[in-house]
């Protein structure tokens, strides 16, 4: 028997963007067990949110991820609007839809791209982001900035989109769907991507169910979960139907993803399409109410979860906040044993981890 | 690499994707775009309301100095004193702030109240 050597994996790693540590014990090439430990990047965001009157935790909620940020902004106003219960104008909720989507288009860009470098296939990953590019001037031109949008407020959204824009966006979406759409074609039948993904890092559909896993992670291993079924926001009018693959391997988690890029794009030209004219926000009166609330949204990376507590006075009495990343670490524990090491960065990047996320 | 021979095809003749910085110039803002704000003494009346719902704390209202400080390092641009201030004292330029080795914190003497008098 060869003998076992343990490793560590991050938290400073090239695939990595993010401190997390995976102590991989392996035998000759293969991994046998993994230890993952998390915490490099505790801010505790979570008691801040207490500490904070409840307009200004938006700006912090933002902050909890730089690539999902527009999307725990929205989270976190949609969870205190249902303290009161608030109901917002149509036109701010496909407003809300829209920046959403916008935010998983680059969020997915920003992912193929880096599963191409983590397989060394370095052209591709400057051909994703350049496309991403396009999608952060759109959201620059619509909200302001690239990262951090701050565009939702309790009642609704701060800026509208206008005509012109809205031609803009339209006119970039599509080019951006045209030219990813050919990169995909590249990274879903070119060989050497396959040898590197197919059968790699498998977990089946019950796994993935016993583990609690979420978003395209989930939906990789055919199951048919996604919180934007709910049709909140805007979805239930605009015809959701969840991208479901079934192999459960890298491969079939890059082919969702690049699916639901796609998708992302078609949902917000149809957003643009449907979208009522009206006011994009009200004002709440007073403070939120003694009561608790909870919010599922989907995320690029899953399934986040938000509950608060109101007290009746400006200051939340609690906020909790679940996401996916952290739904999806357990699931490396039935992955990578067995695997050869050279396969570990991109069975860790296929889960998409988002480490500041996990730890706020 | 068959199937990528039309992308490499198409960015072998397709020019440069990037600005050519310094030679060139790096693209202008977006009209709307949140760059940095800048204050204006002369509406300003002190009356506190940027620095109450300021998230990140960066704006000190000194009523007895007649002093706003605001530091620049601290603020994320985030409008919110922009849409507070009933003066239109605040402004929201769409230029990035040039990068700084210290942290830059502005002293303004407002002269709004003394002009509404």
């Amino acid at each position: 028997m060869a003998p076992r050597t343990v490793a560590p994996f991050g938290p400073q790693h090239p695939v990595l963007p993010e401190p997390i540590q995976l102590k991989i014990t392996y035998e000759d090439e293969k991994v046998v067990d993994v230890v993952p430990a998390i915490g490099y990047g505790h801010r505790g965001i979570e008691k801040a949110c207490e500490l904070n009157e409840y307009p200004k935790n938006i700006y912090l909620c933002e902050r909890i991820c730089g690539i999902c940020s527009c999307i725990h902004g929205i989270s976190y106003c949609e969870v205190v609007e249902r303290l009161w219960p608030i109901d917002v104008p149509p036109r701010a909720k496909y407003l809300r839809t829209i920046w959403s989507e916008m935010s998983r288009t680059h969020s997915h860009l920003l992912w193929l791209g880096l599963l191409a470098d983590a397989f060394g296939f370095e052209s591709m990953f400057m051909q994703f982001w350049r496309i991403r590019e396009k999608v952060l001037d759109l959201l620059e031109m619509t909200t302001g900035q690239r990262v951090t949008q701050s565009i939702s407020v309790v009642g609704g959204v701060r800026r509208d989109i206008d005509d012109e824009q809205k031609k803009k966006c339209i006119e970039v979406l599509r080019e951006v769907r045209k030219e990813s759409e050919a990169l995909i074609n590249v990274l879903a039948n070119d060989y050497t991507v396959k040898a590197r993904t197919v059968g790699k890092g498998v977990l089946t559909k019950e796994q993935a169910i016993a583990l609690g896993c979420a978003g395209p992670h989930l939906r990789a291993s055919g199951v048919k979960e996604d919180c934007r079924m709910q049709g909140l926001q805007a979805y239930g009018d605009l015809g959701f139907e969840p991208i479901v693959e079934k192999d459960g391997d890298c491969y079939a988690r890059t082919l969702v993803r690049c699916r639901e890029l796609l998708q992302a794009i078609d949902l917000q030209l149809e957003a643009f399409s449907k979208m009522p004219e009206g006011e994009i926000a009200v004002r709440p009166k007073g403070n939120p109410p003694a009561n608790e609330a909870v919010y599922r949204a989907e995320q690029p990376r899953g399934e986040v979860f938000y509950y608060a507590k109101g007290n009746g006075t400006r200051n939340l009495e609690r906020l909790r906040v679940r996401t996916p990343t952290y739904a999806n670490i357990p699931s490396l524990l039935v992955m990578l044993p067995g695997c050869e090491l050279p396969d570990v960065p991109v069975i860790v990047l296929s889960i998409d981890p988002c480490i500041s996320c996990t730890e706020r | 690499m068959p199937l990528m021979l039309p992308t490499v095809i198409r960015n072998f003749f397709g020019g440069y994707a990037t600005r050519l910085y310094p030679f060139k110039d790096v693209r202008e803002p977006f009209v709307r775009a949140r760059g940095h704000i800048e204050f204006d003494e002369n509406k300003c009346i002190l009356c506190g309301n940027c620095a109450r719902r300021c998230p990140a704390a960066a704006i000190e209202i000194n009523k007895e100095k007649n002093e706003l400080v605001f530091n620049a390092a601290h603020c994320i641009i985030c409008e919110v004193c922009a849409e507070a201030c009933n003066k239109d004292a605040i402004r929201v330029e769409p230029k990035w702030r040039a990068p700084f080795y210290s942290k830059p914190v502005e002293v303004h003497h407002p002269k709004g109240k003394e002009k509404a008098s």
